[in-house]
């Protein structure tokens, strides 16, 4: 093993095809221990067999590899490793260390990826909470408000979607078959938008109310943008038409009136 | 193998939208068939490219966030069973391959296991701080470099060494390629892969004598 006397900026090492170490610059000497004598004794174990492997190319190009090497500072060090094969059948091998400023931007990499991965989880919880909101929205859209022995009314709130009436029939249904009502009122006054599909639902639970119970179920508060969807459904054999809550009310409370006098 | 270099080479990629659609395709397999038949191959895929000079360390630490970050949405789950039994993860000190310790982690936690998951390098000091205050009833290591294999001896004496005896589990890449026993102290449980740990949690939540198969 011959001492290499070069100013060379790297360090440098010459072996032949057994890995025996032939001559050695400044710079490798003071990172490796070199007492081996030997490539082996200064490779870690586990790049060894890379080393053995793919340390020839194809002709006289040189060869870049990654390895992990055992310096004089750190068991375990990557650098990147040029060789080139003489007509000797020497190995001349030049050891590049890793630039370590790659680590920091690794972890910079790293952090970014945990905050993309919290955000999108962030997310998906508020989307999660916005649908139970918006269940629950639903739920409230349709309160059911008994108000008298035979009489129940259901006022309807926002825009009329599939969703919304599906929510509502549930509860609904089940309500009116808790009790005995023999005319059912639903207020219209505080729709907003109609969606076809949730005007289908709708009449669907006015059959259904209908065949279930057989009572009069009346529609009040319809506007003009309602009525214009409405008609298309010809709910006129399952349902009456009133103007307001009001004239319902009153008439009701005439009747009464007259049963008493 | 075929699909554990597609998946490798979208990891290599970095896109993380690609390998969670590939995934997707395999929704019939279970949290641990993804892991053990997709994700384990296909990590191993990359150090053997690696081995054969064919991607670099910094390709390896891409394929590895992406894979974190594809680990994480898989696990997340909103419902939260709870078991009330407690476990902890580490990688010994330097110890940088952590992907496998992540997966075990998700397999306690979906077993309605309360976790910490330290991943890569956690000094001994710091693991034995918290393994007093906490007292889990697991501790998980994981060690996959050969040079890391001396502190394994420390880091399994002192964990037997805990009042509160918790059960110490041993697993990474050397634990399926090595007989590890003498770096272990008594009563280690030493795991070679998932399957094993899946079962290993299925004998101690039945109240097996868990070592006794060992």
């Amino acid at each position: 093993m011959q001492y290499f006397n070069q100013t060379l900026p790297l360090a440098f090492l010459k072996a032949d095809r057994n890995g025996e170490i032939l001559s050695y610059s400044t710079l490798a000497r003071d990172s490796f221990d070199l007492s081996d004598g030997n490539l082996k004794g200064i490779i870690d174990e586990e790049s060894i067999e890379k080393l053995v492997h793919y340390s020839r190319g194809t002709g006289m190009e040189p060869v870049k590899l990654e390895l992990n090497m055992k310096t004089k500072d750190a068991p375990l060090a990557l650098f990147d490793v040029h060789i080139l094969w003489d007509s000797d059948d020497c190995a001349n091998m030049i050891f590049l260390p890793k630039d370590s400023s790659n680590e920091v931007l690794m972890n910079k990499l790293l952090e970014l990826q945990g905050r993309l991965a919290s955000t999108d989880f962030e997310l998906l919880e508020k989307k999660e909470e916005l649908e139970q909101v918006l269940i629950r929205l639903n739920h409230l859209s349709g309160p059911f408000i008994p108000l008298s022995e035979s009489m129940c009314l259901i006022p309807l709130f926002g825009d009329i979607t599939a969703d919304k009436i599906n929510v509502i029939s549930e509860s609904c249904l089940k309500s009116v078959f808790a009790g005995e009502y023999g005319e059912i009122l639903f207020d219209l006054t505080a729709v907003g938008e109609v969606e076809d599909k949730g005007i289908e639902k709708f009449t669907q639970l006015i059959k259904t109310l209908n065949f279930m119970t057989g009572s009069i179920i009346k529609l009040i508060g319809i506007k003009p943008n309602l009525a214009k969807v409405l008609n298309n459904y010809k709910l006129d054999e399952w349902v009456q038409l009133d103007q307001s809550l009001k004239q319902v009310l009153s008439f009701y409370l005439d009747r009464k009136e007259q049963g008493a006098s | 193998m075929q699909y554990a270099e597609t998946l490798a080479s979208f990891l290599l990629e970095g896109d993380s939208a690609k390998v969670w659609e590939h995934l997707q395709k395999h929704r019939d397999l279970s949290r641990l068939e993804v892991y053990q038949n997709l994700i384990t191959p296909a990590m191993q895929h990359i150090g053997f490219l690696w081995e054969t000079n064919k991607i670099t360390v910094a390709d390896e630490h891409l394929a590895t966030a992406t894979c974190d970050f594809v680990l994480s949405k898989l696990a997340y789950s909103r419902d939260k069973i709870e078991s009330g039994q407690k476990a902890m993860f580490l990688c010994l000190d330097g110890e940088q391959h952590y992907i496998g310790l992540k997966m075990v982690n998700s397999l306690f936690e979906e077993n309605g296991w309360e976790t910490k998951c330290f991943g890569p390098s956690l000094p001994l000091e710091y693991a034995l701080k918290t393994a007093k205050e906490w007292k889990p009833n697991v501790i998980g290591l994981s060690v996959s470099i050969v040079y890391h294999l001396p502190k394994l001896k420390e880091y399994a004496a002192e964990c037997a060494k805990l009042r509160h005896k918790p059960a110490v589990l041993l697993g990474g890449r050397l634990a399926g390629k090595y007989d590890l026993v003498p770096y272990c102290a008594e009563g280690t449980v030493i795991l070679r892969d998932l399957l094993e740990t899946k079962e290993w949690l299925q004998n101690y939540q039945a109240g097996g004598q868990q070592n006794a198969i060992f």
